[in-house]
C-alpha cells in the first residue's frame, strides 16, 4: 500500500501527466508571485504550440549517422556525408562550402590537382541529393532517427527535448526564456520553487533534472527493500518493489491474506479463494457484457418508439385533407389500413412507404414553387433594371450639362475678371456670350472640362 | 570548427584502425598530436628506428596544410635523409602551401613520410643543414623551399 504522502510530492516528476494547481501549491513559496502564475496557467494553454516554435538550424555536420555511411557520399574534405553536394568539372563531389573554401586556397581540383574555379563547380546529381537526404540520422536533441532531411523538421516542430519558447512569453510575465517542448504544455515554470528534499531553492523548470541527478538528498533507501532509490521516482518504485506488502489477488472476494510482492505466488496455490476467484472474474466479466448489451438494447428500443410516436402523427396528419396533395397517394395509407396487419413491422413499413412518397411529392412541388419564384423574381427585375440603366445614362447627360455649364461660367468669370483663375462665386451668366460660346465648348467637352473639374 | 570536426572524424578513425607501422602516441585536443612511424622493410638506414612526428593543426586545417616535423627525444632520433634536416624540419611538397590538398589527412601524411623513408638510399642530411638549422627562424610552412628533387 503506497503511503499516502507521496502524492503531493509528485509534480515535477513524470512530464506526461496532467498537472493541475492543486499539485503545484507545494512548491509555490506562497507569495503574489504564485498567485499571478497559477492564474497565469489557465489562460496559457490558449497560444497554439506552432507558435513557440523555434528555428533550429541543425548542423549535418555534427549529427551522428546511423551506421556506417557509403563512403562515396562522404566529401573527402571535411569527411562527413556530403552537405548540399557539387560536382566539379573533373567529375569529383564535395560539399558546396568545403570546396569554395579549399578554391578560395588554391585554384586546383583537392583531388586530381586539375585547374578548377568556382565556376566549374555544378549542383551534384538529383540522385545524389536524394541519397544524402534518406540517409538516417540521429535527432541531436532526442536521438531517435529519422531522414536526414527530416531532421529540421522534427527539431522544429516535433522533438519533445527541442527547444521552444516559454509559453509564458504570451503572458503579461513576457518570459523569454526557452523549454523544452515535453515541458511546454504546462505554462511558464521559470519561477523559483523550492526543492522538497534538500530545500534548495530553483527555478521550477529545473527542478525535474536536479531531483533525478544534482541533488543532494536525491537518493533515499526504500523503507521496504532497503535498495537505493531517487525519491522523486518512489511511487513507481512501490509499484514494483519487490518487498511491498501487497494484498492477495483475491482479496475484493473476501480473502484477508497479504504477504510481500515476491512471496505473493506462494500463496496463490493454497489461497482458499483460488476456485472461487478465477469463477467470480468470469461471472464479472459476463455480467458486464450483458448490462452493456442491455443498455445499448435499451437505446434502441426508445429509439424505435420515438419513431413509432413520429410516424404516427405524421399518420394523423396525412389523414386530414389537403388540397395540394394528390387524392390516389393519400389514399395509401388508407388501403394499407384494410390489409389485416398482424405484424407491426409491415405497418410501421407501410406508413413509412407513404411517408415517402408524401415528401417525394413536397419536394416536386417545392421546386415547382422555386422556379415560378424565380420566374417572377426575373420578371420582376428586368424592368427595374432597364430603369436603373436608363436611369444612369440620364445621370452621365446630366453631369455632361454641369460640365459644360461649369466650364462656360469659368470662361465668362475669366473674361470679366482679365484672366484671374478661378471662378468667382459671384458671376451672372451672360445670355449672349453662352449662345456664341456654344459650338466652341461643345468641341471641347470631352477633353477640357475634365482639367477644370480637376483644378476645382 | 571546421578543423575540430574534421579532426574529430579522422581520430575516430584513427581510433578504430591505423595502417602497419603507424601508432598514435597523444592527441589530445585538436591543435597538436603526436604520432610514431616507423620502416616497415629492411632498409639499413632506418632499421629498428622509431621516430616521432608532432602535427601541429591550424584553424583552417584541412585548407591549409599542417605544420609537420619530426621531434627529437631520448629514444627517437631525427631520421636521416637528403629532405630532412636535423632539427626535424621536413622537405616534402606534400606539406606546402603548394603541393597541399584538403583531401590529404593525418594518416595519409604519415604513409607518405614513411615511404619517402622506404625509398631512400643516402645516408646524409641536405646540403647546407647545419647553417640551416643555425640560421632559420621561420615555421616550416613560411619556408620557401626548392623541390628540385624528384628522384627520392
Amino acid at each position: 500500500m503506497p503511503p499516502a504522502g507521496h502524492r503531493p510530492l509528485d509534480p515535477s516528476l513524470p512530464p506526461s501527466t496532467e498537472v493541475d494547481n492543486d499539485d503545484r501549491a507545494p512548491y509555490t513559496p506562497g507569495s503574489s508571485s504564485s498567485l499571478s502564475s497559477s492564474s497565469l496557467y489557465k489562460h496559457l494553454r490558449t497560444p497554439s504550440t506552432s507558435s513557440l516554435n523555434i528555428r533550429h538550424p541543425v548542423d549535418l555536420r555534427a549529427i551522428t549517422y546511423d551506421g556506417a555511411v557509403d563512403e562515396n557520399l562522404v566529401c573527402p574534405i571535411c569527411r562527413c556525408p556530403l552537405v548540399d553536394p557539387v560536382l566539379t568539372e573533373c567529375d569529383h563531389i564535395f560539399c558546396r562550402a568545403c570546396i569554395t573554401d579549399a578554391l578560395s586556397n588554391t585554384k586546383l581540383c583537392p583531388i586530381d590537382r586539375s585547374p578548377l574555379d568556382s565556376d566549374g563547380v555544378s549542383r551534384a546529381p538529383k540522385m545524389v541529393h536524394n541519397q544524402l537526404d534518406s540517409l538516417k540520422a540521429k535527432c541531436p536533441c532526442c536521438a531517435s532517427s529519422f531522414a536526414r532531411s527530416m531532421l529540421e523538421n522534427h527539431v522544429e516542430k516535433y522533438c519533445p527535448e527541442a527547444n521552444v519558447k516559454c509559453p509564458g512569453i504570451y503572458s503579461e510575465k513576457y518570459c523569454k526564456e526557452v523549454v523544452k517542448r515535453r515541458m511546454s504544455g504546462r505554462g511558464c515554470l521559470h519561477y523559483p520553487v523550492e526543492c522538497p528534499d534538500c530545500k534548495e531553492t530553483l527555478l521550477l523548470v529545473e527542478m525535474e533534472e536536479h531531483r533525478e541527478a544534482s541533488c543532494n538528498e536525491k537518493l533515499k533507501a526504500c523503507e521496504h527493500c532497503g535498495v537505493n532509490i531517487l525519491r522523486c521516482k518512489e511511487s513507481e518504485h512501490h509499484e514494483e518493489c519487490p518487498d511491498v506488502i501487497r494484498p492477495c489477488n483475491w482479496a475484493e472476494y473476501g480473502c484477508q491474506h497479504e504477504a510481500k510482492r515476491t512471496d505473493l505466488h506462494l500463496h496463490a496455490d493454497e489461497c482458499s479463494f483460488k476456485l472461487v476467484g478465477p469463477m467470480a472474474d468470469t461471472l464479472k466479466k459476463e455480467i458486464k457484457l450483458l448490462r452493456s448489451d442491455m443498455r445499448s438494447l435499451a437505446e434502441t428500443n426508445h429509439l424505435q418508439e420515438r419513431r413509432i410516436k413520429f410516424l404516427e402523427s405524421a399518420q394523423r396528419a396525412s389523414d386530414r385533407p389537403m388540397e395540394l396533395m394528390d387524392l390516389s397517394l393519400a389514399n395509401l395509407p388508407e388501403s394499407a389500413n384494410t390489409e389485416p396487419l398482424d405484424s407491426g413491422h409491415e405497418y410501421l413499413l407501410s406508413l413509412l412507404e407513404s411517408q415517402q412518397s408524401r415528401l417525394s411529392q413536397l419536394s416536386n412541388e417545392l421546386t415547382d414553387f422555386q422556379g415560378k419564384n424565380t420566374m417572377m423574381l426575373l420578371n420582376e427585375t428586368i424592368p427595374i433594371k432597364n430603369e436603373l440603366s436608363e436611369l444612369r445614362s440620364t445621370q452621365q447627360v446630366t453631369c455632361m450639362h454641369v460640365r459644360w455649364l461649369m466650364r462656360f461660367r469659368m470662361q465668362e468669370n475669366q473674361r470679366r475678371f482679365g484672366g484671374s483663375p478661378g471662378p468667382g462665386p459671384s458671376g451672372s451668366p451672360d445670355g449672349g456670350g453662352s449662345s456664341s460660346d456654344l459650338p466652341f465648348s461643345r468641341r471641347l467637352s470631352d477633353s477640357a472640362p475634365r482639367d477644370i473639374i480637376t483644378k476645382l | 570548427m571546421f578543423a575540430t570536426k574534421r579532426l574529430g572524424k579522422e581520430l575516430s578513425k584513427i581510433h578504430g584502425s591505423l595502417p602497419p607501422g603507424i601508432t598514435l602516441v597523444t592527441a589530445e585536443g585538436f591543435q597538436e598530436w603526436l604520432l610514431d612511424i616507423r620502416v616497415l622493410d629492411e632498409n639499413p638506414i632506418y632499421l629498428n628506428q622509431t621516430y616521432r612526428l608532432k602535427f601541429k593543426f591550424s584553424q583552417s586545417y584541412p585548407i591549409e596544410p599542417p605544420e609537420v616535423t619530426f621531434v627529437n627525444t631520448t629514444d627517437r632520433p631525427i631520421p636521416i635523409h637528403p629532405h630532412i634536416y636535423s632539427n626535424g624540419i621536413i622537405c616534402l611538397d606534400l606539406l606546402g602551401t603548394q603541393g597541399w590538398s584538403p583531401v590529404q589527412n593525418v594518416e595519409s601524411i604519415c604513409m607518405s613520410l614513411q615511404s619517402m623513408l622506404t625509398g631512400n638510399t643516402k645516408n646524409e642530411r641536405p646540403e647546407g643543414d647545419a647553417h640551416f638549422v643555425a640560421s632559420n627562424r621561420r615555421r616550416p610552412r613560411d619556408i620557401d623551399f626548392y623541390y628540385h628533387d624528384n628522384t627520392v
